[in-house]
């Protein structure tokens, strides 16, 4: 197990997030997280990746638990995430996005009198992410110029960048058009094999691709976990049927 | 109580009524449109300009002396007009800015008015003269102190539950309130963000341009007073809380009778020992006594 | 290509000043050489990790009267010696200051290094046995590069010696600062500055960044406090009061902050600026207050915002 999660519970005021909720993920598996919106499903991530956290409940990552470590030690102990709303950097060009990750992944921000643009390493493994996620003929352009769909390619790529050993995706193919929504995941799920990624975990709304991509869906609801297992069983849970997915979806 | 000590009171409560009106103008400006006003310190300087002007014409045009309190004091309050043109001229286009730059336009207009003054008035000291004394001494707790001292800290005192009265009393004062708290929400429901934006501004101002008139009896201008200032308002609004109104009361006190303490025990310390507590206060409690939410 | 040509031409432009330009221009490069150097560093802070400081005359302040305490207490006159007390000095004071500071952010960090500077101030200020009060220390002439001057006509020290000594102190500022800035240090510093958040999910600790950039930034404000001495012979408390902190931080937004170069041509155009105007009517703040306001109003990114409109559109 690489990431678990046991009784996380948080509570904004009165307004309780999450009610106890338990996971955990094991290396190899693809994990989807959905619901209704105001699930907790962004509360779920943002508890997982160290951002905010929990009213109660522990959080392990490679058996230890992240309790203050913050998403700076986290994302050097091998944990990446993206985020819903796009988050990049808006004065930064593709490429220097994708430098700075692999920079703060070799460990080289302190080197204040070398050369970035010498850099080999940091160029190459920059250029390589960048073609893994089909942004190479972006590279000059600034992070606030792109359109919506490669600004959230490029937030998921800086994340893929730290080579990471697990990754959470906070809706990876929202804002993206139908169109390409098979693209972006396709891209991901190589990007993965690539670099050896252990483990995915997502929040999406899209079933279509939920049920294509997953090897196991956790559906929550008002903040607590509805069901947990194989797309199959997922399809078939009656209760999940009614507040999550609506109709009966199909698994490829 | 000893003399001295009721002396140095006395004086640090005085300094405090002016510091709190300044700061009152500081306070409600930030917690409204969340601009620092660094130009608060000219502004006052300004008041104490005119205070002076209009104190002068006023004697000229042989005003009973008793009575020059009231032409400082409303020429006081008139001048915060400029606040008005101001916020509407030049803060009113940063609204949507990163507030980096808003205090930078503050800046400027402290340069501008530093300059204006010297214009118009000229680099050497003014002052009411004599005025000072019209209304005698009087003995209180066994210190000698000028009425004209009381006078001003009542008139603070009467201000400060003014605008307490003001803003939790009148429609006016919930909408400032509810502004404040969430501006965005305000906006929503109905409220015109621009025109509560120039009044608070004005009103702000106008606080200031007051508390400068008030102190010039008992003091001369200085071409430097605006920027000294700013210093100890700073000071107030940080010990008090940033936006709290109750902060900007118990703020200047400290400040005011701490520096009376300080100028009396060790004059060099005296503002030393402020900026230390303003240091220490962001660093162990940044919201100040009363200030809002958590930096 | 057009950018490197013109720094060359500046440059070159810089250096044949004393042979070709009159006296009064020449002596007015120095001012601006040693507060080059203080926005040099000052903008590794504001434009490249996004924080402004109220108090940076602080660390002027702290250079400026190093030197005076060396030369006029200590009998050290050599400027290099100088020059290193005063980076060391600022350095020693950044680091306190600067890692109480870099926990706060917009504006509460802005109120605690006014408050800092004003610390200084007013201890400068008051303990006036030690510093001279607001008289000051007098700043005795250095020796440069261990050749002691004494004997020249102030004057041509200045345009001559010392000003070919301060052009290699900046150039050599501006230098580290490019190869600062280039670096993978400069990037994760930009991307503090565009969008912490995200910064801290790829595994750069915000915090300790911006200490960094903070000391360096003291470092080079101290060099130059250092540097401004020597032509003025004095050193007094003004150079640490806030309303210069302010006045840096308005060249820094007049050159542009979005560029390398802007805080040096900001430099140069305030220096020059206020000296002409002055010269016709001594209300120069009332001009430069109007400038600052338009600037601020509309041309954030300073004079090279203008010329390059792409980079000026920065997050305001």
């Amino acid at each position: 197990m690489i990431l678990v999660a046991e009784g996380l519970r948080k509570l904004y005021g009165e307004f309780c997030a999450l009610d106890g909720v338990s996971l955990g993920v094991a290396a190899g598996e693809f994990v989807s997280i959905i619901g209704p919106n105001g699930a907790g499903k962004s509360t779920l991530i943002n508890i997982l990746t160290g951002l905010t956290p929990p009213s109660a409940g522990t959080v392990r990552f490679k058996e230890r638990e992240i309790h203050g470590l913050g998403p700076v030690r986290l994302a050097r102990l091998g944990m990446a995430r993206s985020f819903q709303l796009v988050h990049i950097f808006p004065d930064l060009t593709v490429l220097e996005t994708l430098q700075a990750a692999v920079v703060a992944r070799l460990g080289r921000g302190t080197r204040l009198f070398a050369s970035l643009a010498r850099d080999r390493d940091v160029q190459r493994e920059a250029l390589e992410v960048a073609e893994l996620f089909r942004l190479s003929d972006k590279l000059g352009a600034l992070a606030r110029h792109l359109p919506q769909g490669d600004k959230k390619l490029l937030d998921v790529a800086s994340a893929f960048a730290l080579r990471p050993e697990i990754i959470l995706l906070d809706e990876p193919t929202s804002g993206v058009s139908t169109a390409d929504k098979t693209a972006v995941m396709e891209t991901l799920v190589a990007a993965s094999r690539r670099i050896g990624l252990q483990a995915i975990i997502q929040v999406e709304h899209d079933m279509d691709i939920v049920f294509a991509y997953s090897d196991r869906i956790i559906a929550l609801h008002q903040g607590k976990v509805l069901a947990d297992g194989a797309p199959s069983s997922i399809q078939a849970d009656q209760r999940v049927i009614d507040t999550v997915i609506g109709r009966r979806a199909r698994a490829r | 109580m000893s003399q001295h000590v009721v002396n140095v009171l006395l004086s640090g409560v005085f300094h405090a009524s002016i510091l709190f009106l300044v700061a009152a103008g500081l306070q409600v400006i930030f917690g409204v449109q969340k601009i620092f006003n660094l130009a608060c310190g000219s502004f006052y300087a300004l008041g104490a300009y005119v205070g002076v002007s209009a104190v002068g014409w006023y004697t000229a045009a042989g005003g009973p002396p008793a009575l020059f309190i009231v032409p400082l004091a409303l020429a006081g309050l008139a001048v915060g007009a400029v606040g008005l043109v101001v916020e509407r001229g030049l803060l009113s286009f940063v609204y949507e800015r990163d507030e980096t730059f808003q205090l930078l336009l503050t800046f400027a207009v402290v340069l501008m008015m530093e300059d204006a003054i010297r214009l118009t008035w000229g680099a050497a000291p003014r002052s009411t003269a004599g005025l000072y004394l019209v209304y005698g001494q009087t003995h209180l707790l066994g210190a000698t102190v000028p009425v004209y001292n009381l006078i001003v800290i009542a008139a603070s005192l009467a201000i400060a539950v003014a605008i307490g009265w003001l803003l939790t009393r009148t429609t006016f004062g919930r909408i400032v309130r509810a502004t404040a708290d969430n501006r965005e929400m305000a906006a929503a429901l109905g409220v015109d963000l621009r025109r509560v934006y120039a009044k608070v501004f004005t009103l702000g101002t106008a606080l200031g341009t007051l508390g400068g008139a008030l102190v010039i009896p008992a003091t001369a201008t200085m071409s430097e007073m605006g920027i000294e200032l700013i210093v100890e308002a700073f000071a107030v609004v940080v010990i008090g809380g940033l936006g709290s109104m109750r902060g900007a009361f118990v703020g200047a006190l400290v400040v005011g009778i701490l520096r009376s303490i300080a100028i009396s025990t060790y004059p060099e310390l005296e503002m030393l020992l402020i900026y230390l507590i303003v240091i220490a206060v962001l660093v162990l409690r940044p919201r100040g006594l009363f200030g809002g939410a958590a930096v | 290509m057009t950018g490197r040509l013109l720094v060359a031409a500046a440059a070159a432009a810089i250096a044949v000043a004393p042979l070709v330009a009159s006296t009064y221009h020449v002596l007015l490069m120095l001012p601006f050489m040693a507060y080059a150097v203080v926005l040099l560093g000052l903008n590794l802070l504001f434009g490249y990790a996004g924080l402004v400081s109220f108090g940076h005359a602080l660390f002027i302040g702290i250079g400026a009267y190093t030197g005076a305490f060396l030369t006029s207490h200590c009998k050290i006159r050599s400027l290099e010696v100088i020059l290193i007390a005063a980076a060391a000095l600022g350095a020693l004071v950044a680091a306190p200051v600067g890692a109480l500071c870099v926990r706060y952010v917009k504006i509460y960090f802005g109120m605690l290094t006014l408050a800092f500077g004003m610390v200084f101030h007013t201890f400068v200020l008051k303990f006036y046995r030690l510093t001279g009060g607001d008289e000051g220390t007098p700043f005795l002439r250095p020796s440069l590069l261990g050749r002691s001057l004494e004997a020249m006509p102030k004057i041509d020290y200045l345009v001559g010696p010392y000003y070919y000594y301060s052009l290699a102190v900046l150039v050599l500022a501006t230098l580290c600062m490019w190869r600062i800035v280039h670096s993978p240090f400069g990037l994760c510093l930009k991307t503090i500055r565009d969008n912490p958040a995200k910064a801290e999910t790829l595994g750069i600790g915000v915090t300790r960044y911006r200490f960094h950039a903070f000391v360096i930034s003291a470092v080079y404000a101290a060099v130059g406090g250092a540097l401004l001495g020597p032509p003025i012979g004095n050193v007094d408390p003004t150079l640490a009061y806030w309303t210069h902190s302010g006045n840096i931080v308005f060249m820094t937004l007049l050159g542009g902050f979005t560029s390398f170069f802007g805080p040096v041509v900001g430099a140069f155009v305030f220096i020059y600026l206020q000296h002409w105007v002055m010269s016709v009517v001594p209300y120069w703040r009332l001009i430069f207050g109007a400038i600052l306001a338009a600037i601020v109003i509309f041309a954030p990114g300073g004079l090279l915002g203008l010329l390059e409109p792409r980079r000026a559109a920065v997050r305001l």
